[in-house]
């Protein structure tokens, strides 16, 4: 997939997600930035939240905030992610393949 | 599709007057009550009467007892609220085969974690099969492949494709084992409690009689709690199966996304029972404060338990004041106490009294283990308010015993010993650890603090270091190990405590900081955070202790957690880091 390389960019910014976005990814791009703008408030300093972020681990977020955060998204984007596959998430990129590929799946 | 009748029509309610779990449910397949499963949006997803879960468990027994099982052998199982859960544990009643219920992976990136505890739990079972919901299949097979002796393990599929042969069932019975209850012990050294058909009707009898919740026709369960503790299976799966009741499920991940869904389905179904820990009233009170559904009617609701965990006066105060309007009565709550060695319950408190408490001096109770009412109750400085749990049930005993043994006098604080048909016969192949808590004469130490009151127990804390988060049973060693196991820091460098808040138990993490430099020292604090809330799902506090101050440790060199946690009590460690 073209935008599996998404975790060297900087999502936060949205000139870049605008760039993302004109290179074919649109929906990604959106569940990126729906990500972003549920972690932004638990970033860590300067460091940018990129698609490489440990999202447990990386920010400050709170176990009960990272399940509120992934039922938020599984509401925004209708989708509902096994138990299993949530286990085996820790980036932001993972996250948003997932909800890319549940996406795709139910066509 | 409608939810299942509260009441029988023609059936008698026979209260927990059984032998054996096959045979009450035998006795409520007579009838048109059961399960009926929701889902988050409080939509059915399905309905299963007794009677139904009496055909699907014996066409599984059939299943299994033709596949060759051995009468005793044990079932590893998903504890998930879905319909196949039933079909396996009940199938396992009447195949003579002993179920052992496990808990779901908790949390984002938690894979790794879990294959460790399903493992440990495979170990310390000797289970031959391990069944789960299909999301988990191919997680029970990664865990069973160094288990040689697990023959059959995945889906419900893998049962389903057993062929049903015309054997004859071999029902459990009341001299038998009924199933191991994985909630004692570390996850690194988990105790599986061994659970008889004659403690469970004992326990049953008694939860549902006068002394405890008192069943009568028209009582309905509603319930979200997870079926891998035994508030869940025993308290809203037995209890009413005992009593031929209906129960509606929500699943606990749906509870913790739309709490008030629970409090939805007592107001639309008439429910009259439910429990949780404090934390559950807690969530469900945070959040109707945005938006209190206006049709929801709480008035059916007359026993609103509460167990699991240090009940919270407070959340349990805000909670009736929220819901109040609605129609729910103060007086319906029930405290009661109780812990899976001894099935489930061992003191309820009286109908009608709602919570009561007793406001104790804090200084007394620190330096002279003595609850000695406080001069003004109010001033939360000196005074803390524990709640009264009630009467130990009949038939069984209750003693707070000191150091030396003796028995304790009214207000005086030690630990909680108790006796009766409902304490367990022991670990599941674990003498050593069996003999650590249950005396040849058949008392069972509790490990938890208390003292008695007029007949009441009130318990005050653990004497052991078990830290309980949102009615989760989580041990320090566990903690400090995945601290350890990513390599954060090394072994014996950090000691995980958890200290009484106003909402509950907070872990605190001490760890020796052999960084310097303000930013290393936060680096290493968020690592530290980073690795229990990834190996655990629980946030915690990090303290930095110097590492020429160190960590205490007990005569024999064992890091003291107590000692650690009085020492960040009384303020000897830098100030916290608030890394969560």
């Amino acid at each position: 997939m073209l935008l599996r390389t998404a975790h060297q960019l900087t999502v936060e910014n949205d000139g870049i997600v605008d760039t993302i976005a004109l290179t074919g990814g649109t929906s990604r791009a959106h569940v990126i930035r729906e990500i972003c703008s549920h972690l932004e408030p638990y970033q860590v300093g300067e460091k940018p939240i990129t698609g490489e972020t440990v999202i447990a681990k990386d920010l400050t977020i709170d176990s009960l905030a990272i399940m509120d955060m992934v039922m938020e998204l599984e509401d925004r984007f209708d989708v509902s992610i096994p138990m299993s596959v949530i286990a085996e998430i820790h980036t932001v990129d993972q996250l948003a393949d997932t909800i890319q590929d549940l996406r795709a799946a139910r066509g | 599709m409608n939810p299942l009748p509260t009441r029988n029509s023609q059936l008698a309610l026979r209260r927990a007057d059984y032998q054996s779990v096959p045979e009450m449910l035998d006795y409520a397949a007579h009838g048109e009550t059961g399960i009926t499963f929701y889902n988050v949006r409080g939509e059915i997803l399905s309905a299963l009467a007794w009677r139904e879960v009496r055909e699907r468990a014996q066409v599984t027994a059939r299943r299994l007892i033709g596949a060759g099982f051995a009468v005793g052998d044990r079932i590893l199982l998903t504890a998930d609220t879905w319909p196949g859960f039933f079909d396996v544990f009940f199938g396992a009643q009447y195949a003579g085969l002993l179920p052992v219920p496990v808990s779901i992976p908790v949390g984002i990136g938690g894979k790794e974690a879990y294959l460790d505890q399903l493992r440990r739990q495979l170990a310390a079972s000797g289970a031959v099969a391990a069944i789960g919901v299909d999301d988990l299949a191919g997680f029970l097979s990664d865990a069973a492949r160094e288990f040689p002796d697990v023959r059959l393990q995945g889906g419900l599929a893998a049962i389903d494709a057993l062929p049903e042969k015309p054997v004859d069932l071999r029902p459990l019975g009341p001299a038998d084992l009924c199933y191991i209850q994985f909630s004692s012990g570390s996850t690194r050294h988990p105790h599986g409690v061994q659970i008889t058909q004659s403690a469970l009707m004992a326990n049953l009898a008694g939860m549902t009689g006068p002394a405890g919740l008192d069943v009568v026709p028209g009582d309905r369960a509603v319930s979200w709690l997870p079926l891998y503790h035994d508030m869940g299976l025993i308290g809203f799966t037995m209890a009413p199966l005992s009593s031929q009741l209906s129960i509606d499920y929500l699943t606990p991940r749906d509870f913790a996304r739309r709490p008030t869904q629970w409090l939805n389905l007592i107001s639309r179904n008439r429910g009259t029972i439910a429990y949780s820990p404090s934390f559950g009233y807690d969530l469900a009170t945070r959040r109707a404060a945005n938006q209190l559904p206006t049709d929801l009617d709480l008035s059916s609701w007359r026993h609103a338990g509460i167990g699991g965990d240090m009940i919270r006066p407070d959340v349990l105060d805000r909670f009736a004041q929220t819901f109040e309007r609605v129609g729910f009565d103060r007086k319906a709550f029930i405290p009661s106490y109780g812990m899976a060695e001894v099935c489930l319950a061992i003191t309820f408190c009286p109908h009608g009294t709602g919570v009561r408490t007793d406001a104790i001096d804090r200084a007394v109770l620190a330096a002279e283990q003595r609850a000695v009412p406080a001069t003004d109750p109010t001033d939360e400085r000196r005074a803390r308010r524990f709640v009264l749990c009630g009467e130990v049930l009949p038939g069984h005993r209750l003693e707070v015993r000191g150091t030396d043994g003796k028995v304790l006098s009214d207000r005086d604080v030690g630990r909680i010993f108790v006796k009766g048909p409902s304490v367990m016969p022991g670990y599941f192949d674990e003498p050593e650890a069996t003999r650590e808590v249950l005396s040849d004469d058949g008392w069972l130490d509790t490990g938890d603090l208390g003292y008695t009151l007029a007949g009441d127990v009130v318990v005050t804390g653990r004497a052991k270091d078990l830290i309980i988060v949102n009615g989760r049973n989580v041990w320090p060693q566990d903690i400090e190990w995945a601290i350890e196991a990513r390599k954060v820091v090394k072994n014996g460098d950090s000691a995980a405590f958890s200290v009484d808040t106003v909402d509950g138990e907070r872990v605190v993490v001490a760890v020796l900081a052999r960084v310097s430099g303000e930013e290393a020292r936060q680096a290493l604090a968020r690592d530290v955070a980073g690795a229990v809330r990834e190996a655990i799902a629980v946030d915690c506090d990090v303290v930095l202790v110097p590492p020429t101050l160190g960590l205490p440790t007990t005569s024999s060199g064992k890091l003291s957690r107590a000692r650690t946690k009085a020492n960040y009590l009384a303020g000897l460690y830098a100030p916290k880091t608030e890394a969560a």
